[in-house]
């Protein structure tokens, strides 16, 4: 396992690093390496460029990328089903309500991550019992009922879109498309905690999650209490959904495609998942971003597009290989 | 002397729907107990209640005269090893991986991976016969191995008292007898408790040193099997009648038919 992990740490990095060099660069201004290296002084066009709008960008959009797959990893171990994700199964369209109601009812923006933490609690919970049959949570179900909170939370959305005036409006459309587009370095240190938190949980759960993934009767006759246990990942895994949605909106899949392409690469042992997801939800995100904003510069395409114009085929590929 | 495992009054049910119904019954240390009755009759449920997958709604089930709910549950999952009827994997792991959630409950956070833990994993693996499949996916194998593998995780879980459920549905003859002198030889050295469920009569009637036979949710005779594999109480537990005749080499064997023939 120690060697799986650090083969698999150590590719993750090397992607990581990839794509912090590409999300520096792209963008409406572009740059080569040779700028970046010499533009970090203190007076350079480019070292403030850098330094203000695409490093910030940059970290947000890692930190983002792995509370999106970290949370994927743990869901899809809980409930024993590889097709879950915050995104498919609501989680997110909760947090970005959550979120939205919180800015129309003019609250404070700092509350906005706790109110789409509330939004992707209630929506869990709501999905998870609507999922729910004979005392288990069914697969099938579970993708339907996803899919009705994501409906239902879209129509809210819009709603509360349509009713809402000038800058209101813009946020709205910010959390419905996702962007990575307004990150700062104070909202990327707002975030951390959220994300150091979520995942310390995450992780201190793995060996747990390791016999959920066997099934919930498996982990009870190990000594696991499932209730409890499942209660805390929960919790975690919208904590983690719910601070990403807060500071840059829906951006669905991600939480889908990396653990899937992790586990291919370095099997399922969520000690070892978790963090290799973490790292390579990391650099997806930051390249998805950074695809965003150089595939059509200077107009840029909402990272959400991105990431479901990857991940929508690879859903389609999973949905045919799981009958 | 207390029992080891002692049932009293146990009821469960799932939802609406009842599935035990004040089950009591006893089991000694060392002893072999077939746990007996039609489908839906309760007796997975029973063994879920003592695995602890299942809570009771009323009674209690009684290790060494404590109730299980008083112990950590990780206690008792050191001491009861639960073999499921079939698992559903969806994700890949190598059979090396799943006996060593055997370790599980012994180890912090629930993550065996130490050396020591790996070598009991390797040790149960070859006394089950299923050393060459380590680096194998489990959700690739047969049936019998299946089983073979499960039980590896017993023994490497350490655990005194081993749940059998329906361990030889699904196998053929020569793959069933294999597997059931399998968990002869292991548990011959280690006096281990089996709780096994069956609906095969005349296995229960072979290979137990007593019976326990379940209808709708009640235990409707405990004893020896000549006491309690009778054809009047079979007919009361299954609908059928039976013969009881001895084999060439002197064994009592029941023979179950259909009731109109």
């Amino acid at each position: 396992m120690k060697a799986r992990r650090a083969a698999g740490l150590t590719g993750a990095i090397a992607l990581l690093a990839i794509a912090v060099v590409f999300g520096l660069l792209a963008g409406g201004v572009r740059l080569s390496p040779a700028d970046l290296m010499r533009g970090v002084g203190p007076s350079g066009e480019t070292a403030r460029l850098v330094a203000s709008l695409r490093a910030p960008r940059v970290a947000l959009s890692a930190l983002v990328g792995c509370c999106l797959a970290v949370a994927g990893a743990a869901l899809q171990a809980l409930l024993k089903n590889p097709l879950a994700d915050p995104f498919l199964l609501g989680t997110s369209g909760g947090a970005a309500t959550g979120a939205a109601i919180a800015a129309v009812a003019g609250l404070s923006p700092l509350v906005s991550p706790a109110a789409a933490f509330g939004g992707a609690v209630l929506s869990s919970v709501a999905v998870a019992a609507l999922a729910r049959r004979g005392g288990r949570l069914d697969l099938q179900r579970l993708l339907l009922a996803g899919l009705i909170a994501n409906a239902f939370f879209s129509a809210v959305l819009l709603a509360v879109f349509s009713v809402a005036s000038g800058q209101t409006a813009r946020t709205m459309l910010f959390w419905m498309m996702g962007s990575l587009a307004d990150a700062t370095a104070s909202k990327v240190l707002a975030l951390a905690p959220y994300v150091a938190a979520g995942f310390a949980v995450l992780l201190a759960f793995a060996g747990r999650l390791n016999l959920f993934a066997v099934g919930e009767e498996n982990a009870a006759a190990l000594g696991v209490d499932v209730e409890r246990s499942k209660r805390i990942v929960f919790l975690a895994s919208s904590l983690l959904t719910g601070a990403a949605v807060a500071f840059a909106g829906i951006i669905g899949f991600v939480g889908l495609l990396v653990p899937h392409a992790v586990r291919a690469a370095v099997g399922n042992d969520q000690r070892t998942l978790f963090p290799v997801s973490a790292i390579a939800g990391a650099a997806l995100l930051v390249a998805a971003d950074a695809v965003s904003r150089a595939a059509f510069a200077p107009a840029e395409l909402p990272v959400g597009a991105v990431t479901a114009a990857i991940g929508a085929p690879v859903f389609a590929w999973l949905l045919l290989r799981n009958p | 002397m207390t029992a080891l495992l002692e049932a009293r009054g146990v009821s469960a049910a799932y939802g609406a729907t009842p599935a035990l119904d004040g089950v009591d019954a006893v089991f000694g240390r060392g002893e072999l107990v077939a746990i007996l009755g039609e489908n839906g009759s309760g007796k997975s449920t029973f063994l879920k209640v003592i695995a602890r997958i299942v809570p009771a709604r009323a009674g209690d089930v009684f290790l060494e005269g404590r109730p299980l709910d008083g112990f950590p549950r990780r206690a008792t999952a050191r001491r009861i090893a639960y073999l499921p009827q079939s698992t559903d994997l969806v994700f890949p792991i190598r059979c090396l991986d799943l006996v060593l959630q055997g370790r599980a409950p012994h180890a912090r956070g629930f993550s065996a991976d130490s050396a020591e833990d790996r070598d009991r994993a390797v040790a149960a693996m070859r006394a089950c016969d299923v050393e060459a499949l380590a680096e194998r996916d489990a959700s690739a194998l047969s049936g019998g191995e299946t089983r073979r593998v499960f039980l590896a995780r017993a023994l490497a879980q350490e655990a005194e008292i081993w749940l059998l459920d329906e361990p030889t549905s699904g196998l053929d003859p020569r793959h069933r007898l294999e597997f059931l002198e399998l968990v002869a030889r292991v548990r011959a050295d280690r006096e281990t408790t089996v709780l096994l469920v069956t609906h095969e009569i005349d296995l229960a009637g072979e290979i137990a040193d007593r019976v326990v036979l379940l209808r709708r949710g009640r235990a409707l005779a405990e004893g020896s099997p000549e006491e309690t594999l009778t054809p009047d109480r079979l007919r009361e537990a299954f609908g059928v009648e039976s013969r009881i005749v001895t084999d060439d080499r002197g064994r009592r064997r029941i023979v179950p038919f259909a009731p109109s023939r």
